[in-house]
C-alpha cells in the first residue's frame, strides 16, 4: 500500500439556481486501496474539520449495485475504469501528484442540484410509462408453466442488469436516454411475459423520454463504454424496432 | 406492555388458510376509502405498496434515495429460496419450514414461519410474471442451486444478482401503480416520527432530504418496510443510508423491539483495510464449495502464504467438523475466524483476517472450470484488493451482514402499537437467532406481496378510525420535537469545528465499541463494560459533535448525524439484550454457555422465548418481556455439525 | 396524426435519416454503375448517358424524388444537430469520448455539408451543363483540371467517412442487429465507403493524373 497526493477540481454549486464552479482542493496521503468515494469522504473530513461545507455526492451501496453513486472524472463517466461504477473506483488507478476534474452527471434532463448531486427522476418516469408487466399480485400461473429458452433468459438478464445511474445519459454527446430505455424494453421483449403489452411499452416509454428533454441518439456508442454493467448498444437496435413495429402496427 | 402473538388455532398446515377466512374484509368499493402509509421501497415495502394499491387502497410511499429502486435490497446476490420442489429432490412446505426454523436455532415463531413456507411457492410464480430473468435449464424450466443450511436445491437466482432483479419486479409493479395515481411517491424523504393518535399509528412525520422541511402525512394504518440496524457498527455489507432511525422512533412511541442483539455475521467478507474504511464488501458464500480455509499454525507468522509449507498450515475448519468441512454454516465459521485472530494467527496487515485458498480446487479441476464458477467473484475481489485469487489466497474475515432482530409483530405482522405494522427485515419475525442464506428475499417478499394486505383488510374491518388531519395536534407536536430535535444536534456546531468531532469520528467509535463487547462473541464482562462505555460516547455526540451547515437544506452531515444518534440510543437495548440472554443460540454467542467443544450452548429450559423491550422514557432503564415460544410440532434439537 | 408523431419523436427522427440514407445509398450504386462506364471508353459512356435521357419522364421523376431525398436527410440532419448541440453545449469542462475511432460520429454533420457543397458544384458542372456539348467531354474537360478533380475526391472522401459511421448506423436505427450477422455487418461498413470511393475518386483521378487522356 502506497500513498499519494491530488489536486481535485471538484465541481460545487449550492443549488440548483445558482451558478457552480469548479474549486481546487488539495488533498496528501490518499492510500492506494481507497476507493474513490473514500477518497471523498477524506475530502469531506477534511473539510469540515476546516469548517467548509462537504462536497454534497450521491452514494449508497457502495458496491456497484444500487446505482445511486456517479461523477464525470476527467471527462469519464464513472471514471477510467471500465465496466464498475464510481464506488467501485479505487484510488490506485490514479498517480502521485495527479489533477483530477470531477464533474456531475449533466443532462437537460437531468438538473444538478448540488454539487455533484443531480435529480433523475426523469428516469423513473420513464419505468412509470410502461417498464412493466401489468400483472397484478396473485392468480398468476406456475412459474414453469412457460418454458424460456437459457439463451433468451441470458440475454434478458443481460439488459435486465441496468442499475439506473445515468452514466449512458451524462456520457452521451446529445444527453440521450437510449440505452436505459432499451435496457427496460429489451427485456421484457425478449420474455414471453413481456409481448402482451410490447406494442403499448414501446411507444409509451420512447414518449415519455422524449418529454423528459433527453436527447438524440446518434448512435455514437459512447453510452455502451461506459455502462459499469455492459450493457450493449444490440438493445437500442432492439427498441428501434420495437418502436417502429409498434408505430406502424399497432392494433387500435 | 401486553405480547398477543395472536396465531390461529389448528393444525399448523391449516393456521394461514382459516387465518385469512377468519380475518375481516374490506369490501372492494370501501378501499379507496382508506389510506396506508407505506415506509420504505426495497423487496417489503415497494411489493406491500403494489399490492395494497392493485387492491384499491390509497397508498403514499417514502423512500430515503432519489428512486425507490435504490433500497438495498438490491445488493443481495445468492438467491430465493421456494418449496417448489421442481428437482424432485424431496423438498416440500413443511421441509422449507422445518429447516427455516432449525436454522434459526427454534428462537422463532412456528406459525410464521410455517407460513413464510407456504406462500414462498407464490412468490416465484409472481415474479416470473412481472418478467424477474430468472436462470433457466436448456428446456426452458426454472434453475436452481443449493444454498448453506439445506440438503436440497431450492435457490432460485439471477445470477449473482437475484436481489437486484427481484427488487426491480417489485419496483416495476410500484411504478405501474404511481402512473396509475393509485401511489404517491415521496422520494428523499427521511421518516423521522410516528404520529400517535387516540392510541393508533396515523401518520408519520418526514424530513425532506433535499430541502429540510419537516413535514406531515397522515393515513389510517403506517407500514414499515425500513430494513436493518447493522450499521449500528459502522462498518457492515449494509449500504450507507441504511438506519434504524424509522424503527426506533416507532420504539419509542411505544412499539416493542424484539431480540435487538440477532446480528448474523457473515464470514465471507473482504477484511478491513485501513480507518478510512466506508464499508465491507461480501464475497458470496458459495466459495466455500472449493476454497479451504486456514491459517499459520505459528502466531503471527509474516511470511508470504506460498512460503508456508503444507505442515505448518492448520486448516482449522476442517480438522474441527471433518463431516461439514468448510461448509459449516455462517456463524460457526465466522466464530471460528474470529477465535483463530483472537490466538494471532490471523494474516494480512492487521492481522485480523484468514486464508480462504483455491489452490488445491485449481489443481484438482483446472483454471477455466475454477475461473467458469468463480472468474466474476475474483475480478470483484481483484478490483478492491489488487490481489489475484488464482495466484495467491484470498483473504476474508467475517463483517456484520442482516439483523435478525426488530420490531415486535404479531402473526398479523402488527406491532405493538395498533395501526402499525412491520414487514421485511424491520420486523423479527421468522429468521429467529439465525438466518439461513436465501431467506432474506423470500420473507421481504412474502410479507409485501402476500401477507400484508390480509393483515391490513382485518385491521380496517376492526377498528373504527376517526378523520384526522395532519393539521392535528399530534402531528403538530411530533415535528415540533423532531424540529427540537434538529435544532439540538445543530446547537454546538455554531462555535466551529475546533475541539470537535465530526459524526464519522463518534459513529467508528461507536462500532468499535459494538464490535468488540456486543459481536461474535459476547461474555458479560464485556457487555457490563460495554454499557458502561455507551453513555460516555453518547454525551460525547451530544455535547461536542459539529455538523457543518444548517437544519433548513440538503444537508448530508445532519442526517448522518440523525441517524447516528439514533444507533446510539438504540445500541443500549443490543447490549441489554445480549446481556439478559446468558444462553447461546444462533448468532448470539454467549462465552459462559459453550459445550465442551466450544460450541453455542441452548439453553431452552430459560430462554425459549423472544425478548422484546419496552422503552419507558429518556431517563428510566428499558423494561424486558418475553413472548415465550411454544413448540407444537417440531422439537428443538442441538445444532451438529461434526 | 399518428405519423407526424412518429416522424418528431426522436426515433422517428432517427429513422427518416435511415430511410433517406439508405435510398441515396442505394442511388450511389445506380450512379456509380452508370459512372464505371467511363473506364470502358467514352463512346459506351455517351450511349448510356443518351438513353438515359431518352425517358425525360423517368429523369424527371426520378431527380425530383432525389432532391426530396436529399432535402429530407439534410433538414432533418440539420434540426437533429441544432437540437444535439442545445445538449451539448459547455457541459463539462473536460470532455473526453471513451469510443476509438468517433471521428466519423463525431463529424458527421460536417462531412454531409462538405459533400451538400459538392453536390452544388457537380450539379452546376454537369446537371446543367450546355446541352450542346456531349456529357463525355464535359467530363473530361471539368476533370481534368487538377484542383476541380481534387476536390472531387476531398468530396468522396468526406463520403467515404459519412458512410463509414452513417452505413452501420442506418443499420443500427433499422434494428438491423444480430450476433450472426455483427461480422458481415462491420465489413460492409467499411466495404461500401471504400467501394463508393474507388469508383467515384477513380474517376476523378482517371482524368487529373491523365491516364483518361486518350478518353
Amino acid at each position: 500500500m502506497s500513498s499519494i497526493n491530488l489536486t481535485l477540481k471538484i465541481w460545487r454549486q449550492p443549488n440548483s439556481d445558482a451558478l457552480g464552479n469548479l474549486e481546487t482542493y488539495s488533498l496528501d496521503g490518499i492510500h492506494t486501496d481507497m476507493s474513490f468515494l473514500e477518497m471523498l469522504d477524506v475530502l469531506n473530513e477534511k473539510l469540515t474539520k476546516e469548517s467548509k461545507n462537504p462536497v454534497v455526492f450521491d452514494h449508497d451501496c457502495r458496491e456497484g449495485i444500487c446505482g445511486m453513486c456517479g461523477a464525470v472524472i476527467d471527462g469519464v463517466a464513472h471514471g477510467p475504469e471500465k465496466e464498475i461504477t464510481l464506488c467501485q473506483l479505487h484510488m490506485r488507478n490514479f498517480s502521485d501528484g495527479d489533477t483530477i476534474v470531477i464533474e456531475p452527471f449533466r443532462s437537460r434532463a437531468f438538473p444538478v442540484k448540488k454539487d455533484l448531486l443531480v435529480d433523475r427522476s426523469a428516469f423513473d418516469r420513464i419505468i412509470q410509462a410502461g417498464g412493466y408487466v401489468s400483472v397484478n399480485t396473485g392468480g398468476t400461473p406456475d412459474g414453469n408453466t412457460i418454458p424460456i429458452s437459457q439463451v433468451k433468459a441470458e440475454y434478458a438478464m443481460d439488459a435486465a442488469a441496468c442499475i439506473g445511474c445515468g452514466a449512458c445519459v451524462a456520457s452521451c454527446p446529445n444527453g440521450a436516454a437510449m440505452l436505459f430505455t432499451s435496457a427496460k424494453v429489451s427485456q421484457l421483449a425478449l420474455l414471453p411475459q413481456g409481448h402482451a403489452e410490447r406494442k403499448q411499452r414501446a411507444t409509451a416509454m420512447v414518449t415519455t423520454m422524449d418529454e423528459e428533454g433527453f436527447g438524440n441518439c446518434t448512435n455514437a456508442k459512447e453510452c455502451e463504454a461506459v455502462c459499469p454493467k455492459g450493457i450493449s448498444i444490440r438493445n437500442i437496435a432492439r427498441l428501434n424496432r420495437e418502436y417502429l413495429s409498434a408505430v406502424l402496427l399497432k392494433d387500435d | 406492555m401486553e405480547l398477543n402473538s395472536r396465531v390461529p388455532s389448528g393444525p399448523l398446515a391449516e393456521k394461514w388458510k382459516n387465518h385469512q377466512f377468519s380475518n375481516k374484509l374490506v369490501n372492494p368499493a370501501n378501499r379507496r376509502k382508506y389510506s396506508a402509509i407505506v415506509v420504505g421501497t426495497g423487496l417489503a415495502g415497494a411489493s406491500a405498496a403494489a399490492t395494497l394499491a392493485e387492491q384499491g387502497y390509497q397508498v403514499k410511499s417514502f423512500c430515503i434515495s432519489d428512486s425507490p429502486r435504490r433500497a438495498h435490497s438490491i445488493a443481495a446476490q445468492g438467491g430465493i429460496n421456494a418449496a417448489k420442489n421442481y428437482q424432485n429432490d424431496g423438498d416440500s412446505v413443511h421441509r422449507l419450514f422445518y429447516d427455516t426454523i432449525k436454522g434459526g436455532d427454534f428462537r422463532s415463531r412456528e406459525a410464521n414461519v410455517y407460513r413464510l413456507a407456504e406462500v414462498s411457492n407464490q412468490i416465484i410464480d409472481q415474479c416470473v410474471a412481472q418478467g424477474v430473468p430468472f436462470a433457466r435449464e436448456y428446456g426452458g424450466t426454472l434453475a436452481n442451486r443449493s444454498f448453506g443450511g439445506a440438503q436440497v436445491s431450492r435457490t432460485f437466482y439471477a445470477r449473482g444478482q437475484t436481489g437486484q432483479q427481484l427488487l426491480l419486479g417489485a419496483y416495476s409493479a410500484l411504478s405501474r401503480q404511481i402512473h396509475e395515481g393509485k401511489v404517491e411517491m415521496y422520494t428523499r424523504r427521511e421518516m423521522m416520527d410516528v404520529v400517535i393518535a387516540d392510541g393508533k399509528a396515523r401518520g408519520i412525520t418526514t424530513r425532506n432530504i433535499m430541502t429540510g422541511e419537516i413535514e406531515s402525512f397522515s393515513a389510517d394504518v403506517v407500514i414499515l418496510a425500513t430494513g436493518g440496524y447493522g450499521n449500528v457498527y459502522f462498518l457492515s455489507t449494509n449500504a450507507m443510508a441504511s438506519n434504524v432511525t424509522s424503527a426506533w422512533r416507532a420504539h419509542k412511541r411505544g412499539a416493542g423491539f424484539a431480540n435487538p442483539s440477532f446480528v448474523q455475521i457473515h464470514p465471507t467478507c473482504i477484511p478491513v483495510h485501513g480507518d478510512y474504511q466506508s464499508k465491507l464488501t461480501l464475497m458470496s458464500e458459495s466459495l466455500r464449495n472449493d476454497g479451504r480455509v486456514w491459517v499459520p499454525k505459528k502466531n503471527g507468522d509474516t511470511r508470504n502464504p506460498a512460503d508456508i509449507p503444507e505442515e505448518e498450515r492448520d486448516y482449522y475448519l476442517e480438522n474441527k467438523y471433518p463431516s461439514f468441512g468448510n461448509l459449516v454454516p455462517r456463524d460457526v465459521a465466522s466464530r471460528n475466524a474470529k477465535e483463530q485472530c483472537d490466538q494471532g494467527k490471523g494474516v494480512g496487515n492487521t492481522g485480523l483476517a484468514v486464508y480462504l485458498d483455491f489452490a488445491e480446487a485449481i489443481k484438482r479441476d483446472g483454471k477455466d472450470t475454477i475461473m467458469k464458477k468463480y472468474g466474476n467473484l475474483f475480478q470483484m475481489y481483484e478490483k478492491i484488493t489488487d490481489s489475484n485469487p488464482m495466484e495467491e489466497p484470498m483473504m476474508i474475515y467475517p463483517a456484520v451482514h442482516y439483523t435478525m432482530g426488530g420490531l415486535w409483530v404479531d402473526y398479523d405482522l402488527m406491532s405493538t402499537i395498533p395501526g402499525l405494522f412491520a414487514i421485511g427485515e424491520c420486523n423479527f419475525s421468522d429468521h429467529g437467532a439465525n438466518r439461513l442464506g436465501a431467506s432474506a428475499l423470500m420473507q421481504g417478499l412474502a410479507d409485501g406481496y402476500f401477507v400484508i394486505a390480509t393483515s391490513i383488510a382485518h385491521y380496517l374491518g376492526t377498528n373504527k378510525l376517526d378523520t384526522i388531519s395532519h393539521h392535528d395536534e399530534a402531528f403538530l407536536s411530533s415535528r415540533r420535537e423532531v424540529e427540537d430535535r434538529i435544532a439540538k444536534l445543530l446547537k454546538n456546531s455554531a462555535g466551529g469545528p475546533a475541539g470537535k468531532f465530526t459524526v464519522d469520528e463518534i459513529h467508528k467509535e461507536l462500532g468499535h465499541l459494538m464490535w468488540d463487547n456486543c459481536g461474535m462473541a459476547r461474555n458479560k464482562a464485556d457487555l457490563e463494560k460495554a454499557l458502561e462505555e455507551l453513555p460516555k460516547i453518547k454525551q460525547k455526540f451530544w455535547d461536542y459533535v459539529y455538523i457543518p451547515g444548517e437544519g433548513k437544506e440538503l444537508n448530508q452531515s445532519l442526517e448522518r448525524a440523525g441517524r447516528l444518534a439514533d444507533f446510539l440510543e438504540f445500541a443500549d437495548i443490543m447490549i441489554r439484550d445480549a446481556l439478559a440472554r446468558e444462553e447461546s443460540c444462533g448468532c448470539h454467542l454467549r462465552e459462559e454457555s459453550q459445550t465442551e467443544e466450544n460450541e453455542a450452548k441452548r439453553d431452552d429450559k430459560n430462554y425459549s422465548h423472544v425478548s422484546v423491550w419496552e422503552h419507558l422514557g429518556e431517563d428510566n432503564e428499558p423494561a424486558l418481556h418475553k413472548e415465550e415460544l411454544a413448540f407444537e410440532f417440531v422439537t428443538p434439537s442441538q445444532r451438529s455439525y461434526k | 396524426m399518428w405519423l407526424v408523431r412518429f416522424l418528431m419523436s426522436s426515433i422517428g427522427k432517427k429513422l427518416v435519416m435511415a430511410t433517406t440514407g439508405l435510398l441515396l445509398v442505394l442511388f450511389l450504386f445506380t450512379h456509380a454503375a452508370g459512372n464505371a462506364t467511363i473506364f470502358m471508353s467514352s463512346d459506351v459512356f455517351q450511349s448510356y448517358a443518351d438513353e438515359l435521357h431518352s425517358h425525360p419522364l423517368i429523369v424527371i421523376i426520378f431527380s425530383l424524388s432525389i432532391l426530396l431525398i436529399v432535402f429530407a436527410h439534410i433538414g432533418v440532419g440539420l434540426f437533429l444537430f441544432y437540437e444535439n448541440r442545445q445538449v451539448a453545449k459547455s457541459r463539462y469542462a473536460v470532455s473526453t469520448r471513451v469510443v476509438k475511432n468517433s471521428f466519423a460520429s463525431e463529424t458527421m454533420p460536417y462531412t454531409g455539408l462538405v459533400i451538400l457543397a459538392f453536390l452544388f458544384v457537380h450539379i452546376f458542372g454537369f446537371t446543367f451543363s450546355s446541352e450542346d456539348v456531349n456529357i463525355s467531354v464535359t467530363v473530361k474537360e471539368l476533370l481534368s483540371n487538377f484542383f476541380y478533380a481534387l476536390f472531387y475526391i476531398v468530396a468522396f472522401l468526406a463520403l467515404a467517412i459519412h458512410l463509414s459511421h452513417g452505413f452501420w448506423s442506418m443499420l443500427q436505427t433499422f434494428g438491423i442487429s444480430h450476433p450472426r450477422y455483427d461480422i458481415l455487418l462491420a465489413r460492409l461498413t467499411i466495404a461500401v465507403p471504400v467501394f463508393f470511393f474507388v469508383i467515384f475518386g477513380g474517376v476523378a483521378f482517371y482524368f487529373m493524373t491523365g491516364l483518361g487522356s486518350s478518353f
